[in-house]
């Protein structure tokens, strides 16, 4: 009986994880292929179209601008996040409730409504921010913060803060040392895994990059939707591209937040 | 003068008050236990002690040194918590090392006093182990070779046996003790278990409420209970009325009567019992438990339920429910407490 139930829970899973990952594999193989047209099944194979995009200076560029805009905004808020979630758990464990909601704000708005907000607010600002890198790192930094507060805050919770620190204090550890010495190595988990998780979800992130730079300042997301018009084939080596490396950063997110790699 | 003096001390979060104007004194090289029920303010007081937590009015003097306003880094006291509070990221040996890096002793200094301590606590070929690598003991031997590798002048101890495992906290509390002897080191221990206390301590300061309700030797506090909260914390004491005395003793009490369980003894046919022993009562047994040396029978004594812990011996059967017994009284044995 219990097997039964168990196959049978089994082939739904996988059915559904096939059928998930039909359109993917059919993306692979058409932009593996050289013409796939009237037939069945593609006419020959190829790697044309992703030495074609590899050797296209500009999807270098917005490689290298997704990267930078992320990377910033990530580590920016991580220097942000790791002293507050510190005086939070030490100082003040019972405003951890309210930190759980005020973090969680920046979802409230969707983000077609905040960026039109955001577009107003800085047009007649004294500094250019439209258009430039700036807005879109500010408006990254705020929708990592809630992926970094609840993973690091477990990791907080993983270990005892309260008596960590008064330790190290007993044994003449000032409180920044003690939070170097004594607390930091041991959110690496937590770390780890927000950064690549948040990094992922910020790596696909389209409409903040479109409505607020666009081709301004032309990030991943913006340059995958202006090629839209060019060969299919070309377009899924790029999503394909593009898919392997979210896929992979999502990976080691959750390998890091399970405690797999240390 | 006294190592420690601890003058007028209060402490309050927000609007509740943990206690109010404690005062006592601590000789140097003895070991003081808290001793008091869970929320009594044991851990909060051993804090202020540390420097952990601020005080809000009176003086902690050590040495000769009023040390009130020092932070927790100057004030050398060396605490170990009931969490063990390890620093996971480090090894034994880093753990242990860990306060002599921050006072930059030397490295070869280092290494050596690390050892010492290591060998102390008998933890030598586990040096290069973290901390999830070693059971509840052993950390928390870690944990006490950490503080003492600092040579505090103070050791304070906040409930080190109470995540530990019967057997375990048995070894260990005699190797507190031993250590603790063996530098003659000033300590005050935390527990709510009296057996603990009574074992381990030169005096117990017993709190209940904020207050130190009684302090003195283990002996004292146990055959001269001062009051109906410490005779009913240290023991199984039956509490008589003082109606019930006069009625069964004829002997008049200005409070209720405290009787130790193990004061209460069974006639034996044919012997001559000295004057301070009571006339004969008869007695029902109610129920039993059995202890292991010590059986524990729940007696009536006319309307009086009691009581009696009796030596389990083999020539004595179990005494089943509704037998009866003539049990005698120590009468030198009847503590007045007040309420
Ligand atoms: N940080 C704190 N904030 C507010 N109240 C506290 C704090 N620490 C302890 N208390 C309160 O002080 C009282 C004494 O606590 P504690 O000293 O931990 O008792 P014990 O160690 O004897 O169990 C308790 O009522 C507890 O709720
Ligand atoms: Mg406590």
């Amino acid at each position: 009986m219990q097997n039964v139930n168990l196959m049978a829970h089994r082939i739904t899973v996988y059915s559904i994880i096939a059928l998930l990952a039909l359109p993917i594999m059919a993306t692979f193989v058409y932009s593996l292929s050289s013409h796939w047209g009237a037939s069945i099944l593609p006419d020959g194979f190829t790697f044309k179209w992703y030495a074609e995009l590899f050797s296209d200076s500009r999807f270098i560029a917005a490689f290298g601008r997704s990267l930078f805009v992320c990377v910033l905004a990530l580590v920016l808020a991580m220097l942000l996040m790791l002293p507050t979630i510190f005086v939070v758990f030490y100082y003040f464990p019972q405003y951890d409730k309210v930190m759980n909601i005020l973090i969680l704000l920046p979802f409230a708005v969707p983000p077609v409504v905040s960026s039109v907000g955001l577009l107003q607010f800085y047009a007649d600002s004294p500094f250019t921010m439209l258009g430039t890198p700036w807005i879109l790192i500010g408006t990254y930094f705020t929708i990592a913060l809630p992926f970094i507060y609840r993973a690091v805050s477990n990791s907080f919770i993983a270990i005892n803060v309260k008596d960590l620190v008064d330790a190290a204090h007993l044994l003449g550890a000032s409180t920044p040392k003690a939070f170097l010495f004594v607390i930091l190595p041991n959110l690496k988990k937590g770390i780890m895994a927000s950064m690549f998780l948040s990094f992922s979800f910020l790596l696909g992130e389209f409409v903040f990059a479109n409505i607020l730079v666009g081709t301004r300042y032309e990030t991943l997301q913006v340059y995958l939707y202006n090629m839209r018009q060019t060969s299919g084939h070309f377009t899924s080596a790029l999503v394909m591209t593009y898919f392997a490396f979210i896929f992979l950063c999502t990976w080691l997110g959750s390998r890091f937040s399970k405690g797999n790699l240390s | 003068m006294s190592y420690v003096q601890v003058k007028q001390l209060s402490k309050s979060f927000g609007k509740q008050r943990v206690f109010d104007a404690i005062d006592f004194t601590i000789d140097q090289g003895e070991f003081i236990t808290l001793l008091g029920p869970s929320g009594c303010g044991k851990s909060t007081l051993l804090r202020c002690l540390a420097g952990l937590n601020p005080v809000d009015q009176g003086q902690i003097w050590v040495d000769g040194e009023n040390i009130t306003d020092l932070s927790p880094q100057e004030r050398e006291m060396g605490m170990v918590f009931q969490s063990y509070a390890l620093f996971p990221n480090m090894t034994v040996a880093e753990n242990i090392g860990f306060g002599l890096k921050m006072k930059s002793t030397p490295a070869a200094q280092a290494r050596s006093l690390i050892q010492r301590f290591v060998e102390l606590v008998e933890l030598k070929g586990k040096e290069d182990r973290y901390p999830h690598q070693l059971s509840g003991g052993q950390c928390q031997r870690v944990a006490l070779a950490r503080a003492l590798v600092m040579q505090p002048r103070i050791l304070l101890l906040d409930e080190p046996l109470s995540a530990l495992d019967a057997k375990i906290r048995k070894s260990l509390r005699q190797q507190i003790r031993d250590i603790q002897t063996e530098l003659n080191l000033t300590t005050v221990f935390v527990t709510h278990d009296q057996e603990e206390a009574m074992l381990m301590s030169d005096r117990i300061f017993l709190m209940h409420q904020g207050e130190i309700v009684q302090q003195g030797s283990p002996e004292s506090i146990y055959t001269q209970p001062a009051n109906e909260f410490v005779a009913g914390f240290m023991g199984h004491y039956n509490l008589l009325d003082k109606q019930v005395v006069k009625a069964l003793f004829d002997l008049d009490s200005p409070h209720k009567v405290a009787v130790r369980p193990e004061s209460i003894y069974v006639k034996e046919e044919g012997r001559q019992y000295e004057a301070h022993i009571s006339s004969p009562k008869t007695a029902h047994v109610l129920n039993h438990q059995l202890l292991g040396n010590v059986i524990r029978y729940k007696v009536q004594i006319e309307q009086q339920e009691m009581t009696v812990d009796l030596l389990n011996r083999s020539s004595e059967r179990l005494l089943p429910a509704g037998s009866r017994l003539e049990l005698l009284f120590n009468l030198n044995e009847m503590q007045p407490v007040s309420p």
